[in-house]
């Protein structure tokens, strides 16, 4: 059982309340503010859209948020948010929601070779930072980091990378989600293993087939500076945002997913 | 029948869970009972999951009925498995096979949360068709977890049994879940 002075610290945890209810719960209330959190899946689990939702409601709640998108351009991503019912473009128009396309970034530093060493990765750490200050970030997403490690030389650069980005945000109080991509039968939680070590928290997002039925899920592995559940729940991704429940047990195929 | 039901359910406090022992014959006034008399005199908005037909096959009855759908809202988990091509209802919205019983879960989450405050009933429609599709211990969980659920958030959740098809598991299951079990009867001589 946890002891009282250990509920006494949870309570006084200063939270980045995602909006996302069921996540909240899930977390104990939400993600210890500063953590850098991997979001780990294949392709087609609902990475990008609980994203776009965990930024939405930042800045809703008075967070400025930002989106740096390598593979879509904004305005794909924007037509993603549109459905949502608490989605206001006024957020946008009014710079508490920002989109920013990492292709431009690389093209304005002229970062144009086509693998990436220790000074061009300070150069992009740089440039990402700066603007985090600059526009007041307090959630921040890329998506993806699998993308952005492609043209990374080494485990050691990609290391560098994450390590140096999240330690600087996290020392400005910017709650930093990370994306994942892996196959749907990885057994690691990134594509080249360096992520998931560094990041403070780990949320696995996935496809579980049961009798033929493919369920979307999501299971927080890791998550420092909070007690949180472990176990693995169905997820749905609605105009109302994205809803759990947890996984039911009695038909679920041993070792499964 | 329907208003002696409707009375009954009325009288229920927030919250019950309830199970509904019917026959056949009585299936389509039970549905009247609830939607036409109960739901409107509590302003719930009906929250109806089947699994036993499909949403169109009530849908059409309702109109007959002339019950108007205002605050009436379909989770369909039979016309997808059925591959019936007909077109989809605005009331409606669809889960792919009764075996997912999680789906079928946010699927009623999400229409509550559309439900802007109003207070709900969620109709099962029915434990025996579910039970067709999924063994007793994946169903148990199921009900446990939605009911209780909805008690939560103070909505009501009527669960049709119908008598014929009923098993000693069931019932067990029924008693495990629900507050209270209602014999559906016709009147003496209706």
């Amino acid at each position: 059982m946890p002891s009282k002075e250990r509920d006494t610290s949870e309570d006084e945890v200063d939270r980045c309340v995602t909006g996302i209810e069921g996540l909240d719960n899930i977390l104990n209330g939400g993600i210890p503010r500063g953590n850098t959190v991997l979001i780990t899946g294949s392709v087609g689990t609902g990475k990008t859209s609980l994203c776009l939702e965990f930024l939405v409601h930042g800045a809703l709640f008075g967070e400025n948020s930002m989106y740096i998108s390598v593979t879509e351009s904004p305005e794909k991503l924007l037509k993603n948010i549109i459905p949502y019912d608490f989605f206001d473009e006024k957020l946008v128009r009014d710079g508490r929601l920002a989109f920013l396309d990492i292709p431009v970034i690389y093209d304005r530093l002229g970062l144009d070779k086509p693998e990436f060493d220790y000074e061009e990765i300070h150069i992009l750490i740089d440039a990402i930072v700066g603007l985090v200050k600059e526009l007041k970030v307090k959630r921040l997403v890329v998506d993806s980091i699998t993308s952005v490690s492609y043209r990374l030389k080494s485990e050691e650069i990609i290391r560098e990378f994450v390590l140096k980005l999240g330690s600087i945000l996290s020392g400005q109080g910017t709650t930093t989600l990370l994306v994942s991509e892996i196959s749907p039968t990885g057994e690691r939680y990134s594509s080249y293993g360096v992520e998931e070590a560094i990041s403070d928290g780990i949320i696995v997002m996935g496809n579980l087939e049961r009798r033929g039925d493919l369920l979307r899920t999501l299971q927080v592995v890791k998550m420092r500076g909070t007690m949180h559940s472990r176990a693995k729940y169905v997820l749905d991704l609605t105009t109302t945002g994205v809803l759990l429940v947890p996984l039911l047990k009695g038909g679920s195929v041993a070792g499964g997913g | 029948m329907a208003a002696r039901l409707a009375t009954r359910l009325a009288d229920l406090p927030e919250g019950s869970a309830v199970a509904l022992r019917l026959g056949a014959e009585n299936y389509f006034d039970t549905i009247r009972a609830i939607l036409d008399a109960f739901a409107p005199k509590k302003q719930l908005d009906a929250l109806y999951v089947t699994s036993t037909i499909p949403s169109k096959s009530i849908l059409n009855a309702l109109e007959v009925l002339e019950i108007p759908l205002d605050h009436i809202w379909f989770v369909d988990c039979i016309s997808q498995i059925m591959m019936s091509s007909s077109e989809k209802h605005p009331h409606a919205i669809y889960v792919e096979s009764p075996t997912m019983l999680e789906n079928i879960m946010l699927k009623v989450e999400y229409l509550i949360r559309r439900s802007q405050g109003r207070g709900i009933v969620v109709i099962v429609d029915s434990i025996n068709s579910l039970a067709i599709h999924n063994n007793t211990k994946i169903l148990s969980e199921f009900l446990h977890i939605m009911v209780n659920n909805l008690r939560s958030k103070k909505a009501y959740t009527l669960i049709f049994s119908m008598e014929q098809y009923e098993t000693e598991d069931i019932r067990n299951m029924m008693n495990l879940v629900c507050d209270e079990t209602i014999a559906v009867e016709a009147e003496p001589g209706g």
